[in-house]
């Protein structure tokens, strides 16, 4: 086992290294000159040259790469080209708020999708097995911007002028009270949300199949406790694996719900640099999320490795 | 066995996340309304964008300059009439020998940490935006100054390479503000972050991405402003400033989306007050390059996009059809009939000119950077696809855009594109002379290439005239010309919309983007 | 597993990953014909297609034409679904935009797919450094939350339909790879294919005889769901502005566009959204049916 862990955290290491070179290189394939934009339009081109020798710019790519991992190892991800801050700063001002959007829509998906997944499943080929199942469709196949426009127009527009109020019920975006969190949440969530609930009803229709819930049911338990104390505690466990997985993908998708929403996490930061050519900026937020994203796949593969022992040998 | 490994595993990802959710908890709790800074007074502005960092010498863009500019003062003011008046400086006077000029400085003025205002600050931030070490995008604004001498206290002689008329104006740019000597001192990294002027106002925090809040200087050489507290809160979103300020928790919101801005207005709360903006929104034709180096071509395109239908209905007027190559509050400015839409002498120009139905060409321009830039673009090729020319859009990130616009003959690639320009100094030269002037070809910005030895004498004669009614003619003279030639599709110049509760008064908003709190009241 | 937004690739590539029993197309047909899931899903896709073929003709208006004076107007007889922020007609933009998705979940699809499935087969037929250099690869790409790697990758080439197909289409292609290396292992090991080899019959001729037609199944399934990721990723890389210029009727792009009028003509964004959504259920309806049709001990 301890072997596992440690094989699988040494194999993240080349990983993310070709992840950094990947990220490192496809930013410079960019015409774009963020030399530009912290010298300001005006500037003359002798300021620009000026600008770039200072950023390192002027040096050959190779020398660059070979400097910013350098630095990296140093814990040093550079400084901002549009607000002279340092990387570290940047992000570190925004993690948070990133972790904590991601953390509820987590929650909120569990809350609603496992509820959903096993009355599905007890209730199987049912028509409220049909209707769970298409609602948990919609959920994976609406775009999460949209939805989360969706939820803008329907919160500050559709549902005050029904209650004749002429105020938003919730702010439609920005951060900073739990009325700010609740539409990033919900549109964040639905994806995750719908997926849990077909990995829920998928895996309480097997254990509930198995014979060791038949002779529970033979033994004459209650059918309430032979659903949820003897189905669910066993299909959760793939369920929580999933859940795992999905923390990974609700970081990538927290790009699209921040910039929704103008919820300023790593998300926002990431498109807004990309819009400045801020080089140090997206290689330090795509590197955070993809560090995040490969700890969370090995951690989630580890536990599962341990649950089956099986998996450790393929 | 399967149960007990259930719950390690459902123990741990809690774990995981309980420590994903605590950590961030600290910051989440500092909101972007900073509660318990709140003083009897506060003013709140939402505001698009976050300041770039404090240091006045080297931010670029309208947002930081609007926060700035309550805590430095400049030497010279311009105010929103467009006259100049003296704010840190008493006056500008040539000086006897020539080229010279002496500036008399206010005295009893300190800055916010009490040290003196006073000749060798002057020297000291001069010099620090001349010095190319320091990276100021406006050094060109004092580029001609070769020498600053301190003559005593208050008397600073500036020893410049020619006559300059525009150099108070230039001076009256936020980005020459002066800024403690006890601050420049400490470098670079201290002015990003730290801001110590002698302004009405002094920096109290900075939340990166949130906001701004600033608290009254209580020292402050003029009469204190009325309002204890301003804060710049950042609200990116055009919707969600709206919303805030409908909803009463912020005062002020920018840039009020032209669409929106009769249904805030109906509000009985908010009103939308509508300014004049200085920066003007043109479409550059390359006059060199087929088929814009014809005269008819260009004027066949001025003919045949109806500014006035994008202005009115686009807009909703909320902008000001173009009649000049800039906006009327600059000095000047004088009129020309617009091209109103004419598609039959559209028509006829582009067959005159042998340019023939379903000709191709490609449109450039930035997204995000001008109000509604994209849209714009997108308005004229459905308008030119009416006289049968396709046009193929390239939209380009702006870091991307600048270079490409202003890359040299040989590599220009531009056939037409979209720019906006903005004459902070109020004064034609700075509106004019970068544009069309050949010396400016790229990667100057007169990015048509233009070129016309007229237009060039009457530029340099009205660069060096002090006298301002002879300026007047030789830029009205200039104009003429420019307008008949056509380098340009005149557009427009944006109008500023602000949202502002009723209860604020006071409030000013520039010409030139910045948001002035300084006396404002709240009832 | 069905696509999810959030992530550009269906990750759990491997559920389908199971090779088919080679049932014959017939039972295959019936099965599915027994889903209503899978026949709404059909019914939304075809809907899509023959759209997308037909917009030309389908559409009321000229798509491109511009009206400043009717700009936004809600939906009505005259425009059903109303008019855009140009005065152009939406319906007929949506039509449009449908041949343009459907171009875009085909071309992605099959960069995935042509590069993708050749790797894994090698991957997976060769197997030894091969393997290895190959599945490292795939790692480093999955590495990424998908999103991620195709708004770098667009930003890196420059905004552009065609550069968004292309990013769409290079991420999916480790979720192919790894697809065809599973099924060609379990395939190589089955004993006609170790009878053949002992016989003497050249790689080529194994590989694209044997391997090669019993892949086929899972790569359908799993290429019917990638296209509705496809069709959502595009258009949230136009949502984010890095996608077509403003006149393209692209979905994702209209829906940045009308984004500005969300609260004075919000049927700008409702309808767009709309569309990409019933489009991306249809297929994944579809691909859900097809993989219990073909695999029924999946079936749920």
């Amino acid at each position: 086992m301890t072997q596992y862990i440690l094989r699988r955290f040494l194999w993240a290491i080349p990983v993310l290294l070709g992840a950094s070179f990947l990220v490192f290189w496809s930013i410079r394939w960019v015409p774009g000159d963020p030399a530009i934009a912290i010298a300001g339009e005006l500037a003359t081109p002798e300021l620009v040259e000026k600008v770039r020798a200072e950023l390192g710019l002027d040096q050959p790519l190779p020398i660059q790469y070979g400097i910013y991992l350098g630095r990296m190892l140093r814990g040093d991800m550079g400084t901002s080209v549009r607000s002279g801050l340092p990387v570290f700063e940047e992000i570190r001002i925004r993690l948070p708020r990133t972790l904590q959007l991601t953390f509820f829509s987590l929650l909120f998906a569990a809350a609603i999708g496992i509820p959903i997944g096993v009355l599905s499943a007890t209730r199987a080929n049912t028509w409220i097995d049909a209707l769970s199942m298409i609602f948990a469709l919609l959920g994976v196949s609406m775009p999460i911007f949209w939805l989360g426009l969706m939820l803008i127009v329907f919160f500050a527009l559709t549902l005050p002028s029904w209650l004749g109020l002429n105020q938003p019920i919730l702010p439609p975006t920005g951060a900073g009270t739990w009325q700010h969190l609740v539409m990033p949440t919900i549109a964040l969530a639905a994806n995750s949300m719908a997926i849990q609930a077909r990995m829920t009803r998928a895996s309480m229709l097997e254990v509930l199949r198995s014979d060791y819930i038949r002779t529970a049911r033979a033994k004459g338990v209650p059918e309430f406790s032979v659903v949820y104390n003897h189905g669910l505690r066993n299909a959760l466990i793939p369920i929580v694996t999933v859940i795992g997985l999905q923390f990974g993908t609700l970081l990538g998708g927290a790009v699209l719900t921040e910039t929704v929403f103008a919820w300023p996490g790593i998300g926002r930061l990431l498109v807004d640099s990309i819009g400045y050519r801020d080089y140090p900026v997206i290689q330090g937020t795509v590197l955070v999320i993809t560090v995040g994203f490969v700890l969370v796949n090995i951690l989630v593969d580890v536990l599962y490795a341990y649950l089956d022992p099986r998996i450790r040998y393929t | 066995m399967r149960t007990t490994r259930f719950w390690i595993v459902l123990l741990t990802l809690m774990g995981l996340a309980l420590s994903a959710c605590v950590a961030p908890m600290p910051a989440a709790e500092a909101p972007g309304a900073p509660a318990p800074a709140v003083g009897p007074k506060t003013l709140t502005i939402a505001s698009g964008t976050d300041i770039e960092n404090m240091n006045v010498h080297r931010v670029t863009s309208s947002p930081s300059f609007s926060v700035l500019e309550h805590i430095y003062e400049t030497l010279f003011y311009m105010n929103p009439e467009g006259e100049l008046e003296p704010l840190l400086a008493e006056s500008l006077e040539p000086g006897e020998e020539e080229h010279t000029f002496i500036l008399k400085l206010r005295q009893g003025v300190n800055f916010s940490d009490g040290t003196p205002f006073n000749a060798e600050a002057v020297k000291m931030n001069l010099e620090y935006v001349l010095n190319p070490d320091n990276g100021s995008a406006f050094a060109f604004l004092i580029s001609r100054i070769r020498e600053i001498e301190v003559v005593d206290d208050y008397t600073v002689k500036l020893i410049l390479d020619s006559d300059f008329a525009p150099l108070a104006a230039h001076l009256s740019h936020g980005a020459l503000a002066m800024v403690a000597p006890s601050a420049l001192e400490q470098g670079n990294d201290f002015l990003a972050n730290n801001a110590i002027g002698t302004g009405p106002y002094m920096l109290e925090r900075w939340d990166r991405a949130e906001s701004v809040t600033l608290v009254r200087n209580p020292n402050y050489w003029r009469e204190p402003p009325a309002i204890d507290r301003l804060v710049f809160k950042v609200v990116q979103e055009d919707g969600a400033r709206l919303v805030e300020v409908e909803a009463g928790t912020v005062d002020i919101a920018v840039r009020v989306p032209p669409a929106e801005a009769a249904r805030v207005d109906a509000n009985p709360n908010v009103d939308v007050i509508t300014t004049p903006g200085l920066r003007t929104i043109y479409i550059f034709f390359n006059v060199t390059r087929e088929p814009f180096d014809d005269v008819r071509v260009r004027q066949a395109i001025n003919y045949a996009v109806d500014v006035e239908a994008i202005v009115n209905q686009l807009f909703n007027g909320a902008a000001r059809v173009s009649d000049a190559p800039f906006a009327p509050p600059i000095f000047g400015y004088k009129p020309n009939p617009p091209y109103a839409r004419d598609l039959e002498k559209a028509r006829a120009l582009l067959a005159e000119a042998g340019v023939p139905e379903g000709t191709s060409l490609v449109l450039y321009h930035p997204t995000g950077r001008y109000v509604q830039d994209a849209l714009v673009a997108d308005a004229v090729r459905a308008q030119l696809r009416e006289v049968g020319l396709e046009v193929e859009l390239r939209t380009l990130e702006w870091p991307q855009y600048v270079p490409f616009v202003r890359a040299p003959a040989g590599e220009n690639q531009v056939q037409f594109a979209m720019l906006g320009w903005s004459t902070p100094t109020m004064d034609a030269d700075y509106a004019l002379y970068a544009l069309f002037h050949s010396s400016e070809h790229p990667p100057g910005f007169n990015g048509a290439f233009y070129s016309n030895p007229e237009v060039d004498r009457l530029l340099d004669e009205a660069r060096t005239t002090v006298d301002p009614e002879v300026r007047r003619e030789l830029y009205a003279q200039a104009i003429d010309i420019i307008w008949e030639e056509a380098p340009w599709l005149f557009l427009y110049s944006e109008v500023q919309l602000t949202a502002i509760r009723t209860n604020v008064e006071g409030f000013i908003v520039h010409p030139n983007e910045r948001l002035i709190a300084t006396y404002a009241d709240k009832k | 597993m069905t696509a999810s937004s959030g992530s550009i690739v269906t990750r759990q590539g491997g559920d389908v990953a199971l090779r088919a029993p080679r049932s014959n197309l017939s039972m295959t047909l019936r099965r599915l014909a027994r889903s209503p899931g899978a026949i709404l899903g059909a019914t939304l896709v075809a809907m899509f297609i023959l759209i997308g073929i037909f917009a030309p003709v389908l559409a009321p208006y000229d798509f491109e034409a511009a009206d400043f004076v009717k700009v936004r107007q809600p939906p009505s007889a005259e425009h059903w679904l109303g008019t855009d922020e140009l005065g152009r007609d939406l319906l007929s933009r949506l039509l449009y935009g449908a041949r343009l998705s459907l171009v875009v979940g085909l071309i992605s699809v099959g960069i995935g797919v042509l590069i993708g499935a050749p790797l894994g087969l090698i991957s997976g037929y060769a197997g030894g450094r091969v393997d290895q250099v190959i599945m490292r690869l795939m790692d480093i790409l999955l590495a990424f939350p998908s999103i991620l790697l195709a708004i770098l990758m667009v930003a890196a080439f420059g905004p552009s339909l065609t550069n968004a197909m292309i990013a769409i289409g290079v991420v999916s292609i480790p979720v192919y790879a790894r697809l065809m290396r599973g099924s060609t292992l379990s395939i190589k090991e089955e004993l006609y294919i170790e009878a053949s080899r002992s016989v003497g019959t050249p790689s080529h001729h194994i590989l694209t005889r044997h391997v090669l037609p019993n892949t086929i199944a899972p790569i359908v399934v799993q290429s019917t769901l990638q296209i509705a990721v496809a069709i959502q990723a595009s258009a949230a890389l136009g949502f984010l502005g890095l996608g077509a210029p403003p006149d393209v009727p692209e979905w994702g792009n209209m829906l940045q566009k009308g984004r500005t009028y969300i609260l004075s003509a919000p049927h700008i964004v409702v309808f767009p959204g709309l569309a990409i959504m019933l489009v991306v259920l249809g297929f994944n309806l579809m691909g859900d049916g097809l993989r219990d049709a073909l695999d029924p001990r999946m079936a749920r």
